[in-house]
């Protein structure tokens, strides 16, 4: 009996998901557990696995299709088997939605129009790992015709870059100079949107670091992508409608810094499977001090403030997507060792892009950490993610002269912290005490 | 009022005619203004006439060197009034072709000069022969006339410039020529061959400015040994009459000529064609566009000499070709980096892109090789008892062509060859894959790519 295959649910929070690829076409054979296809939320991707033997019936979307979760988007069954009663719109099921968004891979598809074949649905033709799937035909055309293949849509099966993709490029901004193909592979360098060669061809001149610069046009406007337009409308909303502010103090990173030598060498020695940074040490110092400072640890609604009972901690992490701020949830139930764990683990996820897209929201936290100290910040304001009421800011270590007593003076190497909280819900007084708590937390941390 | 055109062009040189007549063939409404004769200074007063006498110079030194290849020529002579008519012929030719090429194409010719007038809803206005003219595009390309430096004691009377050199009568006995560039480099070996005593005057280390040192070097040696006198780092000072005062080393010397003709660069024509009017932004030395000959004023494009930089017709028209490409929609981007460049001395120096010297400036690494013109055999059969080499910079971690550089025998006619090398961007090994005809004086440049 046929069976419909639905597009999964991945996180409360999450309404559509954009199909990525299809792996199957319709009449191939496939087996339980082969991959079907791929698909994406904001932040992440994911592959769906058939969960039966059969053929492939139909597919209802196609890649790049934003699709309500829980409805159908192929059958799977016998031959000949009906599917009309599994197409969407047909009963329950919910029609495609219609604001097409961004898709969240996006190679360049502008060769696919210059292709023979207008009914072949351009398709991204590079896998998680970054490789570029193509024939062995296509990839010696591309060469013999210095095509640069990693910027093809594919039309093949599988969204594979196959001959006729290169024959269609042929002649069109895709196409290098041979100084241009050998210098683009050599120094990893990218080819601006309007080449200046002859024939339109990308030579050499034309290739740079950032694509950005180097054309002709004196600017050019470009849409938002649905990533940037979340952040963006996020950071504006935060200073837009709260009473923010931050608060900059510097705390003794001695205690912090011999007991990272003390993980590093329990590292090497295999005593634990944990490398702890300097930023485990001061998120363990924030949710001590959050125990003394409940006030702290909330959302701001309106005309009420959340007092959470547990510590969930978001870490601020730069991706190539952009900023994305995954939680630890129940921070505060870890063992240094285990925060640091499930830090890493959350912020490798999001690098990855396979983070559980609840554990992304805004009031999946209670509060949010964001360390700059590796980029050598030495101050900043972070901005709130709201409701939150506060965020710290994690600044560089820097060596600071300081009394030692007995009429000594040091340098010694301070760590910056910047609280950003909101006065709606906390006051300059309490806002200090609680940042003074975390410097206290820090200089005298024991373990 | 007349008709609204799609395209107007001040200016019908090699910039303009070629600009008109692509337009005019794409469907475009056209009109081209020009107030003295279709063909600019190139087909008037430059590249054309020049090259008609240089072509009676090669055959007179044919005829003087015909024994050497078995050829018996007696009672050689000169007839100076034959090779100028013969000159004013080929002009005739070859700007009533322009004319003719402007008819097939639709192109409405007005010979008059043209003053922008200013923008208004119906387009840009020109009004010309006491007629308005309103066009959507504007393409300026009213070129360049030799510059006249203020020496003191300089009458512009009794010198002579590219313009009137063309119009001499008589072979001048002696003949001083300021500034050793490729005008006066052409002019000074032409008139030794007439019989002139041709004295060359230039402020800079070498002549040819801009063309590879060894090459100009090559050049003056041989021209030195054919009797030209030349000054190099001598500077000017004053004129009196058709005597020239320069000083050189600290020291002033004079040289007193039946004619001076002064070839010491070009200025462009931006004033008093109404540039003002529209608010097209220029200086004294061009008016200022983008790589696609876009000026800051929208629809109204640049062309030619007057852009200032390259100087040369051929760029005139290519450059041309970008602004019609860019006005029928068609992406078009101007390279400067294949331009040939050729001096019709004899022997004739041709080279494209990089010089050495260029290349290190560029802070490029880069690998010379070079070799004498004898290795190529139809070479030494052509030109016999005479040199010239071929030298080729290549980038020194990719390999790619980067500059050519020629001097000897007719080499002008394969310097497009090494363009298309540069353009297409291919590098040593590639053109090692190249197939050459044998015997050619081409095949310089594959034997020194396998000196790679």
């Amino acid at each position: 009996m046929a069976i419909p295959v639905i597009m999964p649910r991945q996180g409360q929070s999450v309404e559509t998901c954009i199909i990525g690829e299809w792996s199957k076409k319709v009449g191939d054979p496939i087996k339980k557990g082969e991959v079907f296809f791929s698909y994406e939320t904001d932040k992440s991707s994911f592959e769906e696995e058939a969960k039966e033997d059969g053929e492939v019936l139909a597919i209802f979307y196609e890649d790049g299709d934003e699709v309500p979760v829980l409805t159908n988007v192929a059958v799977i069954g016998k031959k000949g088997e009906s599917v009309e009663e599994f197409r969407p719109g047909n009963g329950s099921a919910a029609p495609v939605v219609e604001t097409v968004a961004e898709p969240a891979v996006a190679p360049a598809v502008s060769a696919a129009s210059e292709c023979k074949s207008s009914q072949v649905a351009s398709v991204a033709t590079v896998t998680n790992d970054g490789k570029v799937v193509a024939s062995p035909r296509a990839k010696c055309e591309a060469e013999k015709d210095s095509i640069c293949i990693n910027d093809l849509a594919g039309t093949g099966p599988h969204g594979r870059i196959i001959a006729r993709d290169v024959e269609g490029a042929i002649g069109t901004d895709k196409q290098m100079t041979k100084l241009a193909k050998v210098k683009s592979e050599t120094e990893g360098l990218k080819p601006v949107s309007e080449p200046t060669g002859i024939g339109g061809r990308v030579a050499a001149a034309d290739l740079t670091s950032n694509p950005v610069y180097g054309k002709s046009e004196d600017s050019e406007v470009k849409k938002l992508t649905h990533m940037r337009k979340l952040i963006g409308n996020a950071m504006f909303k935060s200073l837009h409608e709260s009473a923010q502010l931050t608060h900059h103090m510097s705390a003794d990173a001695r205690k912090i810094m011999a007991l990272r030598k003390v993980y590093k060498k329990k590292l090497a020695d295999g005593e634990t499977k944990e490398n702890v940074t300097i930023n485990d040490f001061i998120c363990y110092a924030v949710i001590k001090a959050l125990k003394k400072f409940p006030q702290a640890n909330t959302h701001f609604l309106g005309d009420s403030i959340r007092y959470f009972n547990k510590i969930h901690l978001g870490l601020a992490v730069d991706t190539d997507r952009g900023l994305m701020v995954p939680v630890v949830k129940n921070a505060d139930d870890l063992s240094l060792e285990g925060l640091s764990a499930q830090l890493g683990s959350v912020a490798t996820q999001s690098r990855k892009g396979n983070i559980n897209p609840d554990l992304l929201k805004a009031d999946a936290a209670s509060i949010t950490v964001s360390n700059l100290g590796n980029y050598g910040v030495e101050v900043f304001t972070p901005i709130l993610n709201l409701p939150q009421a506060c965020i710290l800011g994690v600044c560089t270590i820097v060596p600071r002269p300081k009394d030692l007593g007995g009429g000594v003076y040091g340098f010694v190497p301070m760590v910056g912290l910047s609280l950003t909280y909101n006065h709606q819900v906390l006051d300059g007084g309490e806002a200090t005490r609680f940042l003074k708590e975390i410097k206290d937390q820090i200089e005298n941390m024991t373990l | 009022m007349s008709a609204l055109y799609d395209l107007a062009i001040i200016g019908g040189g090699p910039a303009g005619y070629v600009g008109a007549e692509l337009a005019g063939k794409k469907g475009l409404k056209v009109v081209l203004f020009d107030k003295r004769a279709l063909g600019g200074v190139c087909l008037n007063e430059g590249c054309i006439p020049t090259k008609a006498l240089l072509q009676s110079e090669k055959v007179l030194q044919s005829a003087r060197e015909a024994s050497k290849y078995g050829i018996g020529v007696e009672n050689i002579s000169v007839d100076f009034d034959k090779i100028m008519k013969r000159k004013d012929k080929m002009t005739k030719k070859l700007v009533s072709g322009v004319g003719a090429k402007m008819k097939r194409a639709k192109v409405d010719v007005v010979m008059a000069e043209a003053v922008i007038k200013g923008k208004n809803a119906e387009g840009i206005t020109i009004s010309a022969d006491g007629k308005e003219f309103n066009a959507v595009n504007l393409l300026v390309c009213t070129g360049s006339e030799a510059a006249v430096p203020p020496i003191p004691g300089l009458d512009p009377k009794e010198i002579l410039t590219n313009r009137e050199i063309l119009q001499l009568k008589e072979i001048p006995k002696n003949l001083v020529i300021i500034g050793g560039g490729v005008i006066g480099g052409e002019f000074a070996d032409f008139f030794n061959a007439m019989g002139s005593k041709v004295t060359v005057i230039e402020m800079l280390p070498e002549i040819l400015n801009g063309i590879d040192e060894d090459v100009a070097a090559f050049v003056r040696k041989e021209f030195t040994k054919r009797g030209i006198d030349y000054y190099l780092q001598a500077k000017v000072t004053s004129l009196k009459g058709k005597e020239v005062f320069f000083e050189k080393d600290g020291k002033t010397s004079s040289i007193k000529g039946d004619q001076v003709l002064l070839s010491v660069g070009r200025k462009v024509n931006v004033a008093g064609i109404g540039l003002e009017s529209l608010g097209v932004e220029f200086t004294r030395r061009g008016i200022k566009v983008d790589s696609h000959c876009r000026t800051n004023v929208p629809n109204v494009f640049a062309a030619g000499d007057i852009t200032g930089f390259s100087q040369l017709a051929h760029t005139a028209s290519r450059e041309a070709v970008v602004v019609v490409n860019n006005i029928l929609g068609n992406k078009d981007t101007m390279r400067y980096d294949a331009i040939p460049g050729v001096v019709y001395t004899h022997p004739e120096c041709a080279s494209v892109g990089l010089t050495e010297a260029a290349a290190k400036a560029k802070g490029i690494e880069v690998e010379v090789r070079s070799l004498p013109m004898a290795y190529a055999g139809r070479f030494v059969i052509e030109n016999e008892g005479k040199d010239g080499f071929c030298k080729i910079i290549a980038g020194k971690k990719y390999g790619e062509i980067l500059g050519v550089h020629m001097v000897g025998g007719s080499c002008s006619e394969i310097i497009w060859g090494a363009c298309a090398l540069i353009e297409a961007q291919l590098r040593v090994q590639d053109v090692k894959e190249l197939v050459f005809p044998h015997p050619t004086v081409s095949e310089i440049i594959r034997e020194t790519i396998f000196e790679f």
